[in-house]
């Protein structure tokens, strides 16, 4: 019997995207779950950061078995972004890597990201949108450089929620 | 005793000849209307947040007046209550005050200076209402189909009862600013048609239940009303004949047909007829649907009630109200977006003018915008919203010029006939021996597209009429250019068609939407359209329709990215109807031998069994511009040439520039 490549592939394809927006969805409904349940003396961007916090810390401890230090502080930043990366990409974001300035630096560029998107759907506002991928991007790096012994930022200089076309994150070695 | 307010002697006029019915006097409740035209009620949103009337409200009013030539000429609904939960458009009148009736004189003055007779409509919104405050009203909480609305509020029998008074009062207040004619909003969505509709009245006590119990509301409302309106003042209503919510178990037609009897028992003096909801699911109103389509609806209300029998909905040329009152089967000719795209439209019928009619071509354009919060304005009529601004009226140029307009488009020829009618010396080329330019084969796309060309025809006249000079069939150079030395060009030549990034577009099997739409090039069984703009979706509906398997290839993250909402739904339906498949945010990497590689935005590619593949995308043409530059000659760019967009901006960059030159 004969493959529909079309087919396989284009179903495939529609269901990643379908749970993708699922994703984003879930994160909003239990927001609202929990803004419900806080009451309406409590800030939004609380909740959110509260979130992203764990959600941060979560990623960061699930990286760390993947994460090899033995091929070299090049290779295992390399890793760290395109494993970050990947993190938005599974959410239907576009995300490339690019050099830094030195060897301990890397960009990520986001040139699409679902999240603002969900973000406007659910009525949260668009600086939550950005503070809160901020905070997971910290609390990843939390235990990565504990358990490494190493001490990685990262800062975020542009974000598409703020109307700059694209989000850039610059990962880079603290002096 | 009839009154009749002013008096018209139409039997000089050729109009009056060829459309006797429609030139007929009429009477409605103890008035005497001398004709069968009315402009019916259209929101505009150009009043201010408060709803006070402005200038621009009152322009466009008068304009619409002079148009109906003596008939009548309805405002839009006001809204009635201070809470503005009835409010439904950012722009809406308001009459919940008396502090609102001197801005509605205007109105009504403007109306009575062109010696029509005012119409007042009242119209609370309903489930579709509240588009400033956080909850709508409605008989019963049932959510809304669209999300775009505000979530619903049942109402208790104290706002019942308040409001009814609302609707007096607001009738009371439009007499008072000196309307001749008061009107109930019943339709579509808004409130009485929200009790009136088994779809949204869930309803147990006198207020729901059967059609009786669910025009309880709509019979209190009209008793209240005709109390202020006395006999003087003819009351009417606006109801739907089918509310097309058969999947969402709404009214049947023998319980709308019960409900003109109920309203016509409460005293109403004349019922104008409509059909759908803006929750509907089926095209109504729409250019794919053809005109006439409705009369049916006007008949069997006809059959039902004694009333005079009102309507619009797709009569969009004269000749299917005139038969259609000579047969008995509707009494007055309604008219809203024939009279948005050209407000004297009635007015050139009587006169014999039709040729200078700018016909409406159906987009919902000024629907869309409406609902989206910005003021109304027109897909084919720039001057629709500006009729107050005196900048977007012709003047005599200052300075008549020579000017060259290259091509023939619908940009070309709106920016030549302006200018010609402003004094200058016009001249337009196109290579083509046709006017008309790409939307002669635009208008080749099916569900009633064809009706485009109604602009081209309407442009050509009016070039011709102002003396334009066409060059056909003349291909414009540089040495041309040159040659003729113009004080001013004008390029409106179109885009330029490109071809994709990917391997294989140089192929035979690679041809041009404009050739399959003039069925030049041979097109195989299995095509992809590479664009899901409105030229590849109307390329792609043409070729499903003759029996090929079409799949659609676009960059764009959705199809009809340039197409309106109010009209792309219908192309979404349309297009799985004939089974074409979409693949939107993505690109061709490469066409092979009998097949393309489609690649998605995040990276995932797939095969596409394809014989041919039609081009569709467009980008701006600069050709020209430098040798016009280099001549030191005045210069503009506009419609495709500029930035491909559509129909529409083609005809304001015509207009606009042809008023600058």
């Amino acid at each position: 019997m004969p493959v529909d490549a079309e087919k396989e592939i284009t179903g495939l394809w529609r269901d990643l995207h379908g749970a993708q927006d699922e994703i984003g969805r879930t994160y909003y409904r239990w927001r609202k779950a929990a803004l419900e349940l806080a009451g309406p003396g409590v800030e939004p961007l609380e909740v959110g950061l509260k979130a992203a916090g764990v959600i941060g810390a979560e990623i960061g401890r699930g990286l760390l078995p993947r994460l090899n230090w033995l091929k070299g502080e090049d290779a295992w930043l390399r890793s760290l972004a395109g494993a970050i990366a990947a993190q938005w990409t599974r959410h239907g974001a576009v995300v490339k890597l690019q050099k830094g300035a030195s060897a301990t630096e890397v960009l990520l560029e986001w040139t699409r990201c679902p999240w603002p998107t969900f973000a406007k759907e659910y009525g949260a506002s668009m600086e939550e949108d950005v503070r809160c991928c901020d905070r997971i991007l910290e609390a990843i790096l939390e235990d990565v450089n504990l358990f490494f012994n190493v001490h990685y930022r990262i800062e975020t200089t542009k974000a598409i929620p703020r109307g700059q076309g694209c989000c850039v994150r610059r990962l880079y070695k603290a002096e | 005793m009839s009154k009749l307010l002013f008096a018209w002697d139409y039997s000089s006029y050729p109009g009056a000849k060829t459309y006797p019915n429609l030139f007929q006097p009429i009477r409605i409740g103890n008035l005497t209307i001398p004709n069968r035209i009315k402009y019916a009620a259209t929101e505009d949103n150009f009043n201010d947040p408060e709803g006070f009337i402005t200038d621009a409200d009152v322009a466009y009013m008068r304009a619409r007046a002079e148009g109906v030539v003596g008939g009548l000429c309805v405002m839009q609904g006001v809204y009635m209550d201070l809470g503005r939960q009835g409010q439904g458009y950012v722009g809406q009148a308001a009459a919940w005050h008396d502090r609102f009736v001197p801005g509605l004189k205007r109105i009504a003055d403007a109306i009575h200076d062109e010696r029509a007779v005012a119409g007042f409509q009242l119209m609370h919104c309903g489930r579709v209402g509240a588009v400033e405050v956080e909850r709508c009203q409605a008989p019963s909480y049932v959510p809304q189909r669209l999300r775009v609305f505000k979530p619903v509020e049942a109402m208790s029998k104290e706002d019942i009862r308040r409001g009814v008074e609302e609707h007096a009062d607001a009738a009371r207040r439009g007499i008072e600013a000196g309307f001749d004619v008061m009107e109930i909003s019943g339709i579509v969505g808004y409130l009485l048609s929200n009790f009136i509709s088994s779809y949204t009245n869930r309803r147990t006590d006198e207020y729901g239940g059967d059609i009786r119990g669910r025009m309880r509301f709509a019979v209190e409302v009209i008793q209240a009303v005709k109390a202020v309106c006395g006999t003087d003042v003819p009351l009417g209503i606006r109801l739907c004949c089918e509310e097309l919510l058969d999947d969402v178990r709404g009214n049947s037609p023998a319980e709308s047909i019960a409900s003109y009897q109920i309203a016509e028992e409460a005293g109403v003096d004349y019922i104008s007829v409509t059909a759908g909801w803006q929750e509907s699911i089926v095209p109504v109103i729409s250019r794919d649907v053809p005109m006439g389509s409705w009369l049916h609806l006007a008949k069997r209300a006809k059959e039902h009630v004694k009333v005079p029998i009102q309507m619009a909905y797709r009569l969009f040329k004269p000749d299917l109200p005139d038969r259609a009152i000579g047969a008995g089967e509707l009494d007055v000719w309604e008219m809203c977006r024939p009279m948005i795209a050209d407000p004297l439209m009635p007015k050139k019928v009587l006169e014999g003018r039709e040729e200078d009619i700018r016909f409406c071509v159906a987009c919902n354009l000024c629907l869309a915008r409406l609902f989206r919060d910005a003021p109304m304005t027109c897909y084919i009529n720039p001057r629709c919203a500006h009729e107050h601004d005196p900048r977007f009226t012709p003047q005599p140029a200052a300075e008549p010029k020579t000017v060259l307009v290259v091509g023939a488009g619908p940009a070309g020829l709106e920016c030549a006939y302006v200018a010609a009618q402003r004094g200058h010396e016009v001249h337009v080329y196109d290579r083509r021996p046709v006017v008309g330019g790409t939307l002669n084969e635009a208008a080749r796309a099916p569900y009633g597209d064809e009706e485009l060309l109604t602009c081209r025809d309407y442009q050509k006249t009016q070039c011709e009429k102002a003396g334009v000079e066409f060059h056909l069939g003349v291909e414009v150079t540089p040495e041309r250019i040159a040659e003729e030395a113009p004080d001013t060009v004008v390029l409106a030549t179109g885009p330029v068609y490109v071809r994709g990034q990917g391997a294989g577009f140089e192929r035979d099997n690679v041809v041009n939407v404009l050739d399959v739409m003039a069925g030049t090039a041979a097109v195989g069984a299995r095509v992809v359209v590479w664009g899901n703009r409105k030229p590849g979706i109307g390329v792609a509906l043409k070729l499903a329709r003759e029996g090929k398997r079409v799949t659609l290839v676009g960059r764009n993250r959705s199809a009809g990215f340039d197409i309106n909402p109010s009209f792309k739904w219908r192309y979404m339906i349309y297009l799985r109807q004939n089974k074409v498949t979409a693949y939107n945010d993505c690109d061709i990497e490469e066409i092979q031998d009998g097949a393309v590689v489609v690649r998605t935005y995040d990276g995932y590619r797939f095969p596409v069994a394809c014989d041919t593949v039609v081009v569709t995308e467009r980008e701006r043409n600069d050709a020209l511009k430098p040798a016009v530059q280099a001549e030191g000659i005045e210069l503009f760019v506009i419609g495709d040439a500029l930035v491909p967009r559509n129909l529409s901006s083609a005809v304001h960059d015509g207009y606009r520039i042809g008023l600058r030159i």
